[in-house]
């Protein structure tokens, strides 16, 4: 034990104010830098789940934009300026996403902001939006909730959304099995138990019977326990709505205890990706969903840009690259019809604008700033999708549900 | 050797107060520069951290002065932020309106929460909490009416007083400030009173607890309460601050982020939580910008304080603190004692 | 007597085959609180690190068959290099439960981001060594089921006789009951909580190659079994074999049963409502400690 005896005044705790001031001065650093940036440039924030679950999706958000931002700005950019993107990780988390979100529009000051893949970041991120004067768009959420009940005048909606993808399916299905007899299985939880109920609907719209219904819990693992149930409601369509690693053991034990034989499964756009669709392997053969895109798709421009992103990611793209690629494009159409970047001016442009896609013209709908597409059912075969079915656009889009502006 | 959660009777009371001031003052501080430069983002990020702060001091309560260690605290602070967004949107927009409700709501579930878990001790109680919080936040998760797994959006703004409202960016810092210190100044005030010293007496020794009249069940279960309304106020300010709920605040990723933010910070300091939620939301932030890996540096930097730190940084800054301020409470040197070990 | 046959039956045979991978996850467990008094909160992430090894062998042009043996020992040597590096430095401390599960936690969180650092976030596939499958009482069940199931029955067998017939076995029970004592014996204790917390890494690891063609591989996958796991290990007794599997056993079947009555949604909630009860009425579990069962 030591005794120390203190006859002069206590010294101040030096080391201890040096980091405090070190913490507070990189903290307050940044908006200054901020400020400095360059004003001849146009940023475009994004903010995608670059590590968590979602990161497959979020790797090809990246790729997508990346590719598209190059194009643009090797052909002069948009109205003479350069496209800058800035990239931030949202982990999939609304509220990581929100706070993301506010970095970029107040620190980094973009003029645009994209990229969020959950519904719940979508639409939190489009309150922020709201908040800032800015516009968002997303090209992966497929709730109907983002342009239907909660939609917002600042958020736009570049891909296909749920009800769409049903239309389509439901569409493929009534004519190549009219009055099937379908049993569903979803994941329990809000978004699977929607997407089941608006596929049921549009499919009892066309004739469908019911012969089940059961929801697992979501992440579950064994889906054995089910079986029983499904043999004994002998259906000959399947629809399910589970997604990423769920659809990787469905399918794969459904193919184990030989549930699957002789049945035809349909689901949901999410279920089979190029994410998962490895994992699956040849369990998924056979799988036919409603899709906004395919690789396969027969056209000139879809198949210069799989060259292009080919060459630049080393990669096939799936949907979700061909649609943040096409985002771009329709951002760039807008801001040329308003000849600013003015938040205001560029919504007005927005509404009703058609642009070029790999996937064709698209055209936004100003009512509910939804894009409307000609969509697609696709059958799996050896880890391609191909196109068994086609929907034109204005049948497929349903209808504009949005009230608020 | 290692303690975490022992502490002597006479704990450097003296370098803690001087710490805590540091901490208020140095927040004040940035809020002066902050306000004078027109920022927005980084009051709105001071004041999510700050809000996840209070969880942190929560947690400690409990595990730092109970020696009770929660691994489901969020399902307080989800359920504050919930009860607070309907609230908001449903009923009235005051703030005051929108505290007190999630604080008698908070009060409620604690007990029925606490009734359950307090029974049991050590890692019986974290797996109790761990599972309470994952059976809620599935149950909200499946629930339409609250927005099911995409939250509720369209919060709006709380009326704290004329012309101060929660969507000012300064405004609202400095009242999320105020009410963390009136947290923190009561929880530490709370500590001297007999109720403190019987919640440290349980953390050491419980069974002699009982021996001396005192309950240490009716204690523990105090304490609990406590802990879970200090978690569900801070919970009701952040769709304040940012306008919508998720339950993804309930998910065990923020429960291990405030236990992480404890540890670092300092257990048993009640301060220190409050230093390692403002430094590990900065670190968070800052590191999630370069790689989209933080988890592994976060989490290193969590082992290595609990190997070779574990009393934290303020742990191990109090006590030398508290020589070089001079005067010593009690004893020449402040001893970590074990209070049931023979000396 | 059809709902019997083939409803009722049928849910029980899927019970068991879960109920043997749940004991294998549970048993590794138990093993390391019995002896180390250690609450392992990165057990699932082992039994993650198990499957990816066991990826990464069949990559590497190795048959199941080999990367199924190779891979408890790779676990092995990751789980004695973890013990004494990381585990014993805090072993020593009077808060030891507290601190060893923090530890563990912030072990977990580490290597789940390894493995999504190094194999990235999608799912993988490991095909099942053995295809088709036999007709057992209307049902059509996978014949690599059966192989997991009867292959999971024999390694629970051969740890109980391993702790409870063998000198080694001894050895552990022994520094479990009365650390001390076993080293005045001349017992290298050190050594002996080293092995034991290694073997029941590779347990964890065992079983995750065993489940890796019925469960697939990603980087979460360890939270697939942690919270029944640890409910198992609780109500069966924390460090009691018999308590691990007979608690698996049944918890599992209570869940298979029950998900033809109530929505299976309400099947987790239902083992930790009765995990709560047990520790309400008797926190000892069913069957007590390793040191004392």
């Amino acid at each position: 034990m030591k005794l120390k005896a203190i006859t002069t005044t206590p010294p101040i705790n030096v080391k201890r104010l040096g980091i405090a001031t070190a913490l507070a001065s990189a903290a307050l650093g940044l908006p200054v830098c901020a400020m400095a940036q360059d004003a001849s440039v146009i940023r475009i924030g994004v903010v995608t789940p670059l590590s968590g679950t979602y990161a497959g999706i979020g790797q090809q958000v990246k790729w997508g934009l990346d590719l598209a931002a190059a194009q643009l700005n090797a052909s002069g950019g948009i109205l003479g300026r350069k496209l800058e993107l800035i990239y931030e990780d949202e982990e999939a988390n609304p509220a990581v996403a929100v706070q993301k979100a506010e970095k970029l529009f107040q620190v980094s000051k973009v003029d645009f902001l994209t990229g969020t893949v959950n519904s719940g970041s979508t639409l939190a991120v489009g309150q922020v939006a709201e908040r800032n004067a800015r516009l968002i768009a997303t090209t992966v959420s497929f709730a109907d909730s983002i342009t239907g009940d909660k939609c917002s005048p600042n958020v736009f909606r570049v891909n296909a959304r749920a009800g769409m993808q049903s239309a389509a399916l439901a569409d493929w299905m009534a004519s190549t099995r009219p009055n099937a007899n379908v049993f569903y299985l979803g994941p329990d939880y809000e978004m699977g138990r929607s997407t089941v109920a608006a596929f049921k609907s549009a499919a009892e719209g066309k004739g469908a019977k019911t012969a089940g219904e059961v929801f697992a819990p979501l992440d579950n693992k064994d889906y054995s326990p089910f079986f029983g149930q499904i043999r004994a409601a002998r259906p000959t369509v399947i629809y399910t709505s589970v997604a990423g690693n769920d659809t990787v053991r469905l399918f794969n034990q459904m193919s184990e205890f030989g549930v699957s034989n002789n049945i035809q499964i349909v689901g949901a756009s999410g279920t089979v990706t190029s994410q998962n669709l490895p994992a699956i392997g040849k369990a998924a053969n056979g799988f036919v969903t409603g899709v906004g895109y395919s690789p396969l798709l027969d056209s000139p421009e879809n198949k210069k840009f799989i060259a292009d992103f080919q060459a630049a990611a080393k990669t096939q793209p799936d949907l979700y690259g061909a649609d943040s690629y096409g985002v771009l494009f329709f951002y760039k159409a807008a801001v040329e019809k308003a000849k600013s970047t003015d938040t205001d001016k560029v919504r007005e442009a927005m509404r009703g604008l058609q642009w070029a896609t790999p996937q064709g013209m698209k055209t936004m709908r100003a009512g509910d700033h939804q894009a409307m597409q000609e969509m697609y059912a696709v059958k799996v075969n050896n880890t391609q999708f191909e196109i068994v079915g086609k929907v034109a656009a204005a049948n497929a889009i349903g209808p504009d549900t949005c009230t608020k502006f | 050797m290692h303690e975490v959660t022992s502490r002597s009777l006479g704990h450097p009371a003296r370098a803690l107060h001087w710490l805590a001031g540091l901490f208020f003052g140095l927040a004040l501080v940035f809020a002066i520069v902050a306000w004078t430069v027109g920022d927005v983002f980084f009051f709105r990020l001071g004041t999510e951290a700050l809000i996840f702060a209070g969880l942190a001091l929560s947690v400690d309560l409990l595990l730092g002065r109970t020696g009770l260690l929660p691994l489901g605290q969020a399902l307080f602070f989800g359920m504050g932020a919930y009860v607070s967004a309907l609230v908001l949107k449903n009923w009235s927009s005051s703030f005051w309106i929108a505290i007190a409700v999630a604080l008698v709501f908070s009060a409620i579930t604690g007990l029925i929460g606490g009734l359950i878990a307090i029974r049991s001790k050590g890692v019986y109680f974290a797996l109790i909490s761990f599972g309470l919080a994952q059976v809620v936040s599935k149950i909200i998760f499946n629930t339409r009416e609250l927005g099911a797994s995409d939250g509720m959006i369209g919060v709006p703004v709380a009326q704290i007083a004329p012309g101060l409202e929660s969507g000012q960016p300064a405004g609202f810092f400095l009242v999320v400030l105020s009410i963390l210190f009136i947290l923190y100044a009561g929880l530490a005030y709370l500590m001297e009173t007999p109720f403190g010293r019987q919640l440290g007496a349980v953390r050491t020794n419980e069974q002699r607890l009982s021996f001396l009249g005192v309950d240490p069940w009716r204690t523990k279960l105090a304490a609990f309460v406590g802990a879970a309304c200090i978690a569900g106020v801070s919970g009701a300010l952040y769709p304040m601050l940012r306008g919508f709920v998720s339950p993804e605040l309930m998910f065990f990723q923020v429960s291990g982020n405030a236990v992480i933010n404890v540890i670092v910070g300092g257990t048993g300091t009640l301060i220190g939580p409050l230093y390692g939620s403002a430094l590990l939301t900065v670190l968070r932030s800052v590191v999630g910008s370069y790689t989209a890996h933080h988890q592994i540096v976060i989490g290193i930097l969590f082992i290595l304080v609990v190997i070779v730190l574990p009393r934290g940084l303020i742990g191990l800054a109090a006590p030398a603190l508290q020589e070089r301020l001079g005067r010593r409470e009690g004893a020449v040197r402040t001893p970590i004692l074990h209070a049931d070990h023979p000396q | 007597m059809d709902w019997i046959q083939f409803v009722l039956a049928p849910q029980i045979v899927n019970g068991l085959a879960i109920g043997v991978a749940v004991v294998l996850m549970a048993l590794g467990l138990t093993i390391i609180f019995g002896l180390l008094d250690v609450i392992n909160m990165a057990h699932g992430e082992f039994y993650a690190i198990g499957a990816y090894v066991a990826v990464a062998l069949l990559g590497a042009g190795l048959t199941f068959w080999w990367a199924l043996a190779l891979t408890p020992l790779l676990m092995a040597l990751i789980g004695y290099v973890t013990e004494r590096s990381l585990i014993q430095r805090v072993f020593h401390s009077k808060d030891r439960h507290t601190l060893t599960l923090l530890l563990t936690f912030g072990i977990g969180i580490v290597l789940e981001d390894i493995l999504k650092l190094v194999f990235g976030a999608n799912p993988l596939r490991v095909e099942a060594p053995i295809s088709g499958a036999t007709e057992m009482l209307g049902l059509f069940f996978p014949n690599y089921r059966l192989f997991v199931m009867g292959l999971g029955a024999l390694i629970i067998i051969a740890v109980w006789v391993l702790v409870f017939r063998t000198s080694l076995g001894a050895m552990v029970r022994a520094a479990a009951f009365d650390r001390q004592m076993t080293a005045s014996l001349g017992v290298p204790v050190n050594r002996v909580y080293a092995a034991t917390f290694a073997f029941g890494v590779a347990l964890a690891g065992v079983s995750g190659v065993l489940l890796a063609p019925i469960y697939s591989v990603f980087p979460t996958m360890g939270r697939d079994f942690v919270l029944i796991a640890f409910s198992v290990v609780i109500i069966g007794g924390m460090g009691s074999i018999k308590g691990a599997v007979i608690a698996g056993l049944l918890l599992t079947q209570i869940q298979s049963i029950s998900s033809l009555f109530i929505s299976p949604v309400w099947g987790d909630p239902l083992l930790f409502g009765i995990m709560v009860l047990v520790l309400m009425w008797r926190p000892q579990g069913l069957f007590g400690r390793l040191g004392h069962a």
